[in-house]
């Protein structure tokens, strides 16, 4: 499969929006980890004096905790649209969402396998986000015990420690994959420049998001690839 | 080695504060001003600056009586110590005298050991070093693990005139705890020992005359089932699945590239492929 059979037309995946809620998000989740990651594991104490010391680490974190609570708000004001959509498609799950985890093991080993038709979305992409946002509401939520434990009763700031300890776990594990799959794995590497730019190969959004891209083209939004002149090889 | 540890009988105790100035003096805390608290008392609960504070506690006993109670409060020393468990670098740990210190060089100053202790006799000091930057470090008493060392009593327990501090071997004091308490049952029936098993009992006991709570002590002080769950169980197991995902999209990468290898070959050869 060489690019030549491949018309290069690029259709609009992700708002500016989105784009910059997401950038953001994924910074501040970066920034938030180094700067905790000596207090998770001794074996990272060589950071604190590249973090500017314990206090240096400490305000770091604070302010990109700040800054972490952002990406929702940009989102929604942004591209509210684009938020609904997203939430609706958490919550819609059908049988081919579950017929696409088999294929994607598959395919993230490297092995032949089908495209299941998917929606905006697909059924990985929405385990991501429904993780994501568990953890961030986990994280968030206790992180304000931990900022400032004089206004919180003693068991709250000490179940915050427990809670804050699980989502970062949790979240962290899940991003490893996120990250992989967008940058590293060649099949969705589309993804990441799409998720950079807002924009993606026609050919690629019509393969992997085929039910969302369908509609589109009856909206009369993106080009039907079917389309003879879209058609390059004979 | 034999276990020592501190003895405190409220009842001898005469509330002449000598063991906080000894405290003072011998650990060189500076002066700690407190605005008037209402009584005698001087700070309201143990400080950074301040690792053992006199109690004086108005008590009425049930009978129309008024109990004028005191009391040497300082860290007990678990032998499970919250503080120890909690503390994310390693800073807190048990000396050979079972007596729980804080090296000051590992101190972050994060204050999960001030949030976590059962007996809530943590505190954070603010330092500013000479660039004018502050930091923070958890201070509390040390037992004078320092006099130990040397063959010394703590502090507080050389200074006390009236016997109510003793420093011995664990048994010797716990059977005189208990004799203490049969002794004054007539007087104050609810005197008891106070030794909690929840954290494994401490190298501080008491005597208390009266229930632990009109002293302000937790009746059954144990490790936060929190801090449990936390450090035996979320993070190992935070560390553990981070290790997973990464080895699968390790693993995920090299069969990728042995299969488009393999591919590619096939395609130099000429044969179909897909």
């Amino acid at each position: 499969m060489s690019n030549q059979n491949k018309p290069d037309v690029q259709v609009r995946r992700f708002s500016k929006g989105f784009v910059w809620a997401h950038a953001i998000n994924g910074i501040a989740f970066f920034v938030l980890y180094i700067t905790a990651l000596p207090m998770y594991t001794e074996f990272f104490d060589w950071l604190y004096p590249v973090l500017g010391g314990p206090e240096g680490a400490r305000l770091l974190h604070r302010i990109f905790a700040v800054i972490f609570c952002t990406p929702t708000l940009i989102y929604l004001i942004f591209d509210r649209k684009g938020f609904f959509r997203w939430m609706k498609e958490l919550v819609t799950w059908k049988k081919r969402d579950l017929q696409f985890f088999t294929e994607f093991v598959k395919e993230l080993f490297g092995f032949n396998f089908k495209h299941v038709r998917q929606t905006f979305f697909n059924a990985g992409e929405k385990i991501n986000s429904i993780i994501q946002i568990l953890c961030a509401i986990l994280i968030i939520f206790s992180g304000f015990t931990m900022w400032f434990p004089q206004f919180f009763p003693r068991a709250i700031v000490q179940w915050g420690y427990v809670l804050h300890n699980v989502g970062f776990g949790l979240g962290i594990a899940v991003i490893v994959g996120h990250v992989y799959l967008s940058v590293v794995h060649k099949n969705s590497r589309p993804g990441y420049s799409g998720v950079v730019t807002g924009k993606v190969p026609a050919w690629w959004a019509n393969d992997h998001y085929t039910e969302w891209y369908e509609e589109e083209v009856k909206k009369g939004n993106f080009p039907d690839l079917n389309d003879p002149k879209y058609k390059k090889e004979a | 080695m034999t276990k020592y540890i501190k003895y405190v009988d409220v009842t001898k105790c005469d509330g002449c504060r000598a063991c906080m100035v000894a405290c003072k003096n011998w650990n060189d805390l500076p002066a700690d001003p407190q605005d008037f608290q209402g009584s005698v008392q001087s700070h309201p609960k143990v400080s950074a600056d301040t690792w053992n504070v006199m109690q004086y506690i108005e008590h009425e006993n049930g009978k129309g009586d008024l109990e004028y109670l005191f009391r040497h409060s300082a860290c007990f020393h678990c032998t499970d110590a919250a503080c120890e468990k909690v503390c994310p670098e390693n800073a807190i740990s048990y000396s050979k005298y079972g007596t729980v210190v804080i090296d000051q060089d590992k101190c972050v100053g994060c204050g999960y050991c001030v949030q976590n202790c059962p007996f809530e006799v943590i505190s954070l000091k603010e330092y500013v070093d000479k660039n004018g930057d502050k930091y923070r470090k958890s201070q509390k008493c040390t037992m004078c693990t320092d006099r130990l060392e040397e063959g010394l009593q703590p502090a507080c327990v050389t200074t006390c005139h009236t016997g109510s501090l003793e420093f011995g071997e664990e048994s010797a004091m716990i059977k005189k705890a208990e004799q203490r308490v049969k002794e004054m049952k007539d007087r104050f029936p609810n005197a008891q020992v106070y030794n909690p098993q929840g954290v494994g009992g401490t190298h501080t006991i008491y005597v208390l005359a009266e229930k632990p709570s009109v002293y302000g002590l937790p009746e059954n002080p144990k490790v936060p089932t929190s801090a449990v769950i936390w450090k035996d169980y979320a993070q190992p197991i935070g560390k553990m699945m981070i290790g997973a995902t990464t080895m699968a999209v390790v693993g995920a990468f090299v069969t990728n590239n042995i299969i488009s290898k393999r591919k590619a070959l096939k395609e130099d050869r000429g044969e179909d492929h897909e």
